[in-house]
């Protein structure tokens, strides 16, 4: 298992979308090397690869669906009342390819 | 007025003693004077007006909501510089419910930025401040909720709890919190941070009123998948049930002072109060025992809930980019402009938990972590479920002593976070209904303990938190600023 560094932390950062100051990029390896200290003590439990990862608060839970109906959309104008940029009835987006 | 009970209130509201009008006004006079000392409101809604007052014991009386839940035409911020100007356009079904009731909404109460904090302090309004001691902190992330219902502006405001997010700061605050078993509260209209995990939930100043609130709120919602039919379960009717042989179980490896060599005064004071509190309940006939659980286990409940809500997190709040909603970074280029928005929008806490949400996710890495998270869960889980074949709840203390000083906790997990701090988050891994009650002063600081039940046993929760609260003297009590 590679190491987590601060190279590999500046480029989640940037696949992400943020930006980290030097002190953050040292939060997080600091944090992290905590994570993975008690997860290798995991790793030791005796058959927990055999365990079924428990994805859900409620797992044994028979979700309820709603019918496949079509229902009303809302107004145009309340999807648009957030946006930064609006033109007419659509939002103004940057341009994306260049 | 509004530092009394829900009955108490809709009672001097029949009997005409004061209007819904007049409660408004104090509830809103009274935000004012607890925003400018602690810091615990987003936005204070001065056109709020007085209702009318029915037989619903919610009509009429002012409440406050959390701002991580969307309001129709309201200002809904999660105390995140993301969404500093974001206005939904629909209500949340639970807040929806209540003013569907007639209660009166008067203000959003700060948080930390998207619940992703324990401390209050990362609000992007600024810390909130205890109203006991305004040297330390309410615990986090419903840091304004607990705030405000303790300074007595109203009887209950909503809260959320990913962690411990509603539990923690009740106990800090000497008042009550409590989240039901998962999926009795709608989520829809809840700004997610960790699905899996998340519950709505209340504070409030007594078991009675929490019961009142969760039982108008509750109900299945066709917006929300995971919530379910809960109209069997009532709440308020069974507080007062029998609890002569019921069982509870503590985990001696968390509450049994020999474990911590070291201890502190206050960690003294705090296993004492909780022991004593426990021989309290037993004058009831409730039986309580020690249990021992796998220290490894318990040790990792920190690591599983990060690895877990971060991982969750960091897919959740990938919608966040400034376009759609949000101030917009000024960079002309697209990806330049949302790192803009990211960068300069999330606090340091949230950014790097991100990165970590993002590094356990990664193909390469999700076995080691992500997946063993998970599996710990269910370990954690299964033995605490094998537990409540034998037993009616959980019962612990709630953090190792009261309020911290704003220095004290930095939210970082390292090797020697104490899983006295974290345990509540075994109610989010199982759904557990949960509930925080005042159970002491150390320093004159409030202190709190925590009944956990079996899924959909709210009912009994409730009914033995209510009977506990009636052998102390904390029922409805006020913060007062403690002079250090």
């Amino acid at each position: 298992m590679p190491k987590f560094t601060k190279e590999m932390v500046d480029d989640y950062a940037a696949k992400l979308l943020i930006g980290l100051t030097e002190e953050e990029n040292k939060m997080v390896l600091d944090e992290f090397e905590a994570i993975d200290k008690s997860i290798e003590n995991v790793t030791k439990i005796k058959g927990i690869e055999k365990i079924e990862p428990m994805t859900h608060a409620l797992d044994n839970f028979i979700f309820s669906l709603r019918e496949d109906k079509a229902a009303p959309s809302i107004p145009i104008e309340d999807a648009l009342r957030n946006a930064a940029r609006v033109e007419g009835r659509e939002i103004e987006v940057p341009k994306v390819v260049d | 007025m509004l530092d009394k009970t829900l009955k108490e209130i809709h009672e001097a509201l029949i009997n005409k003693q004061v209007t819904s009008e007049d409660l408004v006004k104090e509830a809103l006079a009274k935000s004012y004077e607890i925003k400018e000392k602690y810091n615990a409101f987003v936005t204070i809604l001065d056109d709020a007006k007085g209702r009318t007052v029915t037989d619903d014991l919610v009509s009429g009386i002012p409440f406050g909501v959390k701002d991580n839940y969307s309001t129709k035409d309201v200002l809904s911020t999660g105390s995140s510089n993301t969404l500093n100007n974001y206005v939904p356009f629909y209500t949340a079904t639970v807040v929806q419910n209540l003013f569907n009731k007639g209660a009166i909404m008067v203000n959003k109460t700060a948080m930390d930025e998207f619940g992703m904090g324990g401390t209050g302090t990362t609000c992007h309004t600024g810390p909130v401040l205890n109203p006991w001691d305004k040297t330390r902190m309410c615990a986090g992330s419903s840091a304004g909720s607990a705030c405000a219902v303790a300074s007595g502006v109203y009887p209950y405001a909503l809260g959320s709890d990913t962690g411990d997010s509603i539990r923690k700061p009740a106990a800090f605050c000497g008042i009550v919190g409590y989240k039901p078993t998962y999926g009795m509260l709608s989520r829809y209209g809840l700004f997610p941070f960790a699905s899996s995990l998340d519950h709505c939930g209340v504070l409030t100043r007594c078991v009675e009123d929490a019961a009142i609130i969760v039982d108008a709120m509750k109900g299945q919602d066709e917006n929300d998948m995971t919530s379910w039919d809960s109209s069997n379960i009532h709440l308020e009717k069974h507080l007062n049930d029998n609890v002569q042989g019921k069982k509870l179980f503590y985990i001696k490896e968390i509450a049994d002072l020999e474990n911590y060599p070291n201890a502190s005064v206050e960690l003294k004071e705090h296993l004492q109060n909780f022991h004593d509190t426990l021989n309290k309940f037993k004058t009831l006939g409730v039986e309580i025992e020690g249990v021992s659980i796998n220290q490894e286990l318990l040790n990792a409940i920190a690591s599983v809930y990060v690895i877990i809500s971060c991982a969750e997190a960091t897919s959740n709040m990938s919608n966040l980019t400034g376009i759609i909603f949000g101030p917009r970074g000024n960079n002309p280029k697209v990806m330049d402009m949302i790192k803009e928005h990211r960068t300069l929008g999330f606090s340091p806490l949230i950014k790097r938990r991100f990165v970590i949400g993002s590094y356990v996710l990664q193909k390469e890495n999700q076995e080691r972590y992500f997946k063993n998270a998970q599996r710990v869960r269910r370990l954690i889980v299964d033995k605490i479920e094998e537990l409540f074949q034998k037993y009616d709840g959980l019962i612990l203390p709630v953090s190792s002593g009261p309020a911290k000083h704003f220095d004290q906790d930095d939210d970082c997990i390292d090797e020697n976070t104490s899983v006295l701090e974290e345990h509540l988050q075994i109610g989010n891994f199982g759904g557990f209904p949960s509930i925080t009650i005042p159970s002491g002063f150390i320093n004159d600081l409030p202190v709190g303990i925590n009944i956990t039940g079996a899924r959909y046993h709210d009912e009994l929760v409730l009914n033995l938190a209510s009977k506990l609260e009636s052998l102390m003297p904390y029922k409805g009590q006020i913060a007062k600023e403690v002079t250090k």
